[in-house]
């Protein structure tokens, strides 16, 4: 407490200086904490937008560099039975189109069996799905969502309506059946672009039978080489390990290694790690200024004790031990730095905020981070301090108390 | 039972070689308890480094110093710190209080250091300054006060803590002659209630005061005599 005090009234006694000392550390500080802020939101943009895309999905790909074979549709059918922990299994092709009668539009369609509305983890909000028996007949229907709906036709009551799409010159009419729910602010961001008319900005999803695909468009081969499996997350890498050896003894393909399993989740890893590296990086010269900002605590301390020779030399004669000299300095400086910290901390703050207003995901604080950062300035201190503090207490009283 | 203050047979040399200086020139002295003993000499004849060695501030280069029959001479820096607090009152020529502390604060400094706890630190504090006459200046900083009521809180910072030995390093030096008979009054009465008091000065007129005057130059111990003229 005394130490604590003493050191308080330094600061205030020298608070111009002590500002000007502060000012790397605060620098220092406020850069990390912005940069990790970012970090963290980059991260957890990243995360949403790939669990808004395929929550659980387990994509299995069979090489066609390494074999040329291929799995029929009766055979999903039958991997499919002796999974029953997957939600199911079902080709899975992506397209992009174009509308007939809009050509402004840019269309993605999205074919499979009834489970791809898995993709969407907001459920369905008009009509319904396409069934299995759409799928058997390929009947000519298709869901939107309803953002698309809304970009599209302005509103999202869109049933029965008909749209023509065109893929590679053939172009077929379907009837919108069904439209799955967005996000409120998916809906918001299509009405204020409707408003503003840049709905053409959007790609409109459309999702269809996948025979469609193959019959209608004949964009695809009933030979599959390529299907995903939809699970529960966390349960995705082992059903994907499970379906991998079902299909390798299914086509003899055991030890070959023709059969690849691509996941999202790794993708999701591969990316956070990516970020990861990238923000710690940042962090990391950011923390540069940290060395520089203790690099101007120990000068300005060094200034101090000399200045403070005659102090030091009383306090010794008076019977003070080297111990409590130590930690007189030590705690100013960890006090300078620990304020310079806390200042830090707020600008850090201010400039996540000012930053979000340019920043398309929102970053986001890490109470963990800001305790580490907050540890670091006080430590900080305390290693740029022990030089001019050793010097002060290595001092002999009489050397000290000579001077004026 | 040994002496309070023994100094046998001390030398201190600075720049030991061609160019040396003997700042003591085997010195041997004793202090018994309650004695008022005035060191007088010209400057550069070693007293203030006398009253270094006295006041543990330095050690020897060769002999003993037996402080209460215990050598102090070849101490740590942190064990000759502790010796200091509990046997030895500073009184120095320019105060030396911390000026950003108030005169209460500065009384409490050694109590501090002895580890005493707040409340009796302020008690003791208190009671020292009101013993020089400053209990409505306990919380004037330096700045605020006179050069003679600066060196009444520096009295009351050497006896707060009640040592055995007080030495006041020319406590009078740097003030006018109204405040230095204060001054030498507070220490006179502060010897008459049992303390040893050791003066050291360069005025004839201060080392009168005291009940024996021994006289240093060279380094070496020119008299020691007991002074007749002492008023009690």
């Amino acid at each position: 407490m005394e130490y604590l005090k003493t050191a308080f009234l330094s600061i205030k006694q020298n608070k111009g200086r002590s500002f000007l000392t502060m000012l790397g550390i605060i620098i220092g500080i406020a850069s990390v904490i912005t940069i990790l802020a970012i970090g963290n939101g980059m991260k957890a943009y990243v995360n949403r937008s790939l669990d808004d895309f395929t929550s659980g999905a387990v994509t299995i790909n069979i090489d066609q560099k390494k074999t040329s074979k291929f799995l029929t549709i009766s055979q999903l059918k039958q991997i499919e039975e002796v999974t029953p922990e997957a939600y199911g299994i079902t080709p899975s092709f992506s397209t992009y189109a174009n509308l007939t009668d809009n050509t402004d539009f840019y269309c993605s369609v999205k074919g499979g069996t009834p489970v791809i509305a898995r993709d969407s983890s907001h459920g369905i909000c008009k009509g319904r799905f396409f069934r299995d028996d759409d799928v058997e007949s390929a009947s000519l229907v298709c869901v939107t969502t309803q953002q698309s709906a809304i970009l599209l036709f302005g509103t999202d009551d869109v049933l029965d309506k008909t749209i023509s799409i065109e893929v590679e010159g053939k172009s077929v009419e379907l009837t919108i059946i069904g439209v799955l729910k967005s996000s409120d602010e998916d809906v918001a961001q299509a009405k204020a672009a409707r408003k503003k008319g840049e709905q053409y900005y959007y790609i409109i999803e459309f999702f269809v039978p996948y025979t469609i695909m193959t019959q209608k468009f004949n964009i695809a081969s009933e030979n599959f080489t390529s299907f995903a499996i939809y699970t529960q997350q966390g349960q995705a890498d082992d059903t994907a390990m499970k379906v991998k050896s079902i299909v390798e003894n299914m086509l003899d393909l055991r030890g070959e290694g023709a059969v690849v399993i691509e996941s999202f989740a790794s993708i999701a890893g591969a990316y956070n790690k990516i970020l990861n590296i990238v923000t710690m990086v940042v962090a990391l010269i950011a923390a540069i200024s940290l060395l520089v900002g203790g690099i101007g605590v120990m000068n300005i301390m060094t200034v101090s004790v000399t200045e403070r020779t005659r102090e030091i030399g009383i306090k010794k004669s008076l019977g003070a031990k080297t111990a409590y000299i130590m930690i007189q300095f030590l705690t100013e400086s960890a006090l300078i730095t620990l304020i310079g910290g806390f200042i830090g901390m707020a600008m850090g703050a201010l400039f996540t905020k000012i930053a979000s207003n340019f920043m398309s995901f929102p970053p986001v604080i890490d109470p963990m981070n800001v305790l580490l950062v907050v540890a670091i300035s006080v430590a900080d201190g305390i290693f740029f301090g022990i030089y001019p503090a050793k010097r002060a207490a290595k001092m002999s009283p009489i050397d000290a108390l000579k001077q004026e | 039972m040994p002496a309070l203050v023994e100094v046998q047979d001390v030398c201190k040399i600075y720049d030991p070689g061609e160019n040396e200086v003997r700042a003591l020139d085997h010195v041997s002295l004793t202090i018994d308890e309650g004695e008022f003993v005035a060191i007088i000499g010209q400057s550069g004849s070693g007293k203030s480094t006398l009253m270094n060695m006295l006041g543990c501030l330095d050690t020897p280069t060769s002999g003993k110093y037996m402080l209460h029959g215990t050598d102090v001479s070849h101490m740590t820096d942190d064990e000759q710190s502790d010796v200091r607090n509990r046997e030895i009152g500073f009184i120095f020529q320019g105060f030396n209080l911390i000026p950003s502390l108030t005169a209460i604060e500065n009384v409490e400094l050694p109590l501090m250091y002895r580890g005493v706890s707040k409340k009796t630190r302020m008690e003791l504090s208190k009671t020292a300054l009101e013993r020089v006459g400053l209990a409505n200046r306990m919380t004037h900083k330096p700045s605020e006060l006179s050069g003679g009521q600066q060196q009444r809180v520096a009295i009351a910072r050497a006896i707060a803590q009640a040592p055995p030995i007080l030495l006041a390093d020319e406590p009078t030096g740097n003030l006018d002659s109204g405040s230095s008979r204060e001054i030498i009054d507070i220490i006179k009465k502060l010897h008459g209630e049992g303390r040893t008091v050791i003066l050291i000065t360069h005025d004839p007129g201060i080392a009168s005061r005291a009940k024996r005057i021994i006289t240093i130059g060279d380094g070496k111990i020119l008299s020691d005599v007991i002074n007749d003229k002492y008023e009690e």
